[in-house]
């Protein structure tokens, strides 16, 4: 009798998260749509929310609404706030994405996607060549120099971390924080040495985090690397939450801890290096969606990884509105924003006792 | 038979902990490990659940070399209770149990219906939505007894499992355990209960296995005295049985 009752408690009170979970995508999705739109019209040439719908409806299906516009708004709102707002909902999810899977990788809720050094050695690669110039480097662009700057830090990290093939998360951790110091006394150097102040400035502005350069031709990188990551990611729910609850523990329940610690570690090595060529080091998203997402639905990866990246892309596309209008026609660099909301946030998650839970263990 | 050991060593840092083990575990047996601290009773049953690898020996699950099969097969034959305990993220109880449903892949309401009688065994079903490192020390160890048997393994492993129980929650794990019919080897540190509650006992000592067999054969106050260096003394004691229900 007693265990009947019980089970209509699980049963229901299961339905009701997964209810509830529906209700969440259904919210953030229409939440994103939303953000995109006011992304899209908000900006120093002012376009109305109905005629910047009506350009980008004109955009995808040419003569599909009656022109209200003028061609200054529409190149304005196609060319470059289109391409912004779309990498912004891109990069905020990646970020926040590889955020979630570190948390989980390393074990420690304070990770974030700039712990394992390769952004460093990304900013590192775009400050060389844009130093030097482009020559120097045989043709490089920034954001190519960034990829292959990560990509570098990607073997140095695991040189240093591995042993006989074998990764843990506490040399990951070590390789990555003192990679991290290495690449970026090498790219402080390099803008000590330039010679231009002004090259310097922008270098340290795009270091922090600009969606400025965001172009049509340069989302399809980042776009297949992100869906093809996040697929991979969510069916991989099950050994995700495995190896977040131990590695003995993810051992005794049939995850092959080694090689996917491993696929973990290049997995979001290349996506943050895509992700830092596109648009530099962008600070917290990747550290605070994860948590915000958490106590919304939840640790189950299966839950956390869609809420994950829909959150971290509205989130973004918040930023980024906010850092282009509040200090017009001057640009914030978008981690000046994100530390506006994530420090605080940050501070109230080392308050928790989960926190220092994790920090004793380690 | 289920488990069957042969000459098993295991190396710890280069470091021998475990020399050239054998035993044996038949279906529905539930066996004993015994012996002081650093003996290396819990590096041999790591060894069993492919946490570490063994230098030397076999050991066989079913009859086959569990350290050659893929990792997902050797899930499906052998669930484990052990010390490590994931507190980090805020999983909750239910979430935990549905772990043991990790080497299967699959996501069914027959799976759900398994996870939530698992917890209904360990007397757990009405805490399935709180989250599990809120939960008391006993409380977590039956949560995770609830994920191995979520597993569906016919052999279990038990890595000290009464460590954090209370004399009354001790005993209903063990009962609990017995009851389970499969076949189980745990590590145990209370040779009272190791006698009261097992067929049968092996009794390691600085890495290897120097007794076996049945429990009054095998806890005779010589071998107490040379593996423990203490006075083993029969008496009259004290004797703790789980009340009916």
């Amino acid at each position: 009798m007693t265990s009947e009752i019980q089970q209509d408690v699980t049963t229901t009170s299961t339905v009701n998260r997964r209810g509830r979970f529906g209700m969440l995508v259904v919210v953030l999705v229409v939440a994103m749509v939303a953000s995109t739109w006011l992304a899209v019209s908000i900006g120093a040439v002012p376009v109305a929310l109905p005629q910047a719908w009506g350009i980008v409806a004109d955009g995808i299906v040419p003569g599909l609404v009656p022109r209200t516009w003028t061609p200054v708004q529409e190149q304005i709102v196609w060319e470059f706030r289109l391409p912004r707002a779309l990498l912004a909902l891109l990069v905020g999810a990646g970020l926040a994405v590889v955020g979630a899977v570190l948390q989980a990788l390393v074990r420690n809720p304070l990770a974030d996607p700039f712990l394992l050094g390769i952004s460093s050695g990304a900013s590192f690669g775009a400050v060389t060549v844009f130093i030097l110039g482009v020559s120097a480097l045989g043709g490089l662009s920034m954001s190519a120099a960034a990829f292959a700057g990560s990509l570098l830090a990607l073997a140095l990290v695991y040189a240093l971390a591995q042993r006989s093939g074998r990764l843990t998360p506490s040399r990951l951790v070590l390789a990555g924080v003192a990679l991290a110091y290495l690449f970026q006394a090498a790219y402080s150097f390099v803008l000590q040495a330039a010679q231009s102040g002004r090259a310097a400035q922008q270098v340290l502005f795009w270091l922090m985090g600009s969606l400025g350069g965001a172009r049509w031709h340069l989302l399809p990188l980042p776009a297949v690397v992100l869906a093809a990551g996040v697929t991979y990611l969510l069916l991989q729910h099950r050994p995700l939450n495995a190896i977040a609850a131990g590695e003995e523990t993810a051992v005794s329940l049939g995850v092959n801890v080694n090689r996917f610690r491993l696929t973990l570690f290049v997995l979001t090595s290349l996506l943050v290096g895509v992700l830092v060529a596109t648009s530099g080091a962008i600070a917290f998203v990747g550290l605070i969606v994860p948590h915000a997402a958490r106590l919304l639905v939840g640790a189950d990866h299966r839950r956390v990884l869609p809420v994950t990246a829909l959150l971290g892309a509205v989130f973004l596309q918040l930023v980024d509105i906010a850092a282009r209008t509040v200090n017009a026609p001057q640009e914030l660099a978008l981690s000046i924003v994100t530390a506006l909301f994530g420090v605080p946030f940050f501070l109230w998650l080392l308050r928790r006792r989960s926190v220092d839970r994790a920090v004793s263990v380690q | 038979m289920t488990l069957d050991l042969r000459g098993v060593s295991v190396k710890l840092d280069g470091h021998r902990i475990v020399h050239e083990a054998g035993l044996l575990v038949d279906d529905g047996e539930v066996v004993g490990l015994v012996g002081p601290n650093g003996c290396g009773k819990s590096t041999l049953l790591r060894s069993i659940y492919r946490a570490l690898r063994p230098s030397a020996g076999l050991i066989a699950v079913d009859g086959d070399d569990v350290h050659r099969m893929p990792a997902r097969e050797a899930a499906r034959r052998t669930a484990v209770v052990a010390q490590e305990t994931p507190a980090d993220l805020d999983f909750t109880v239910s979430e935990i149990v549905r772990m043991g449903r990790t080497p299967y892949k699959t996501d069914t309401s027959a799976d759900e219906k398994l996870c939530v009688g698992a917890l209904e065994r360990v007397g757990l079903a009405d805490r399935t939505e709180r989250i599990f490192a809120t939960l008391s020390g006993g409380e977590k160890q039956r949560v995770l007894l609830a994920r191995a048997l979520a597993q569906q393994t016919r052999l279990l492993l038990l890595d000290e499992p009464t460590s954090h129980l209370d004399v009354r929650h001790q005993l209903e794990l063990l009962h609990l355990v017995r009851e389970l019919g499969i076949a189980t080897l745990a590590v145990l540190h209370d040779l009272n209960q190791a006698a009261a509650f097992c067929d049968r006992l092996y009794v390691m000592d600085a890495g290897r296995i120097v007794a076996g067999g049945p429990p009054d054969h095998v806890l005779t106050p010589e071998l107490i005295s040379q593996v423990y260096g203490v006075r083993a003394v029969h008496r009259t004691q004290l004797v703790f049985e789980r009340l009916a229900d």
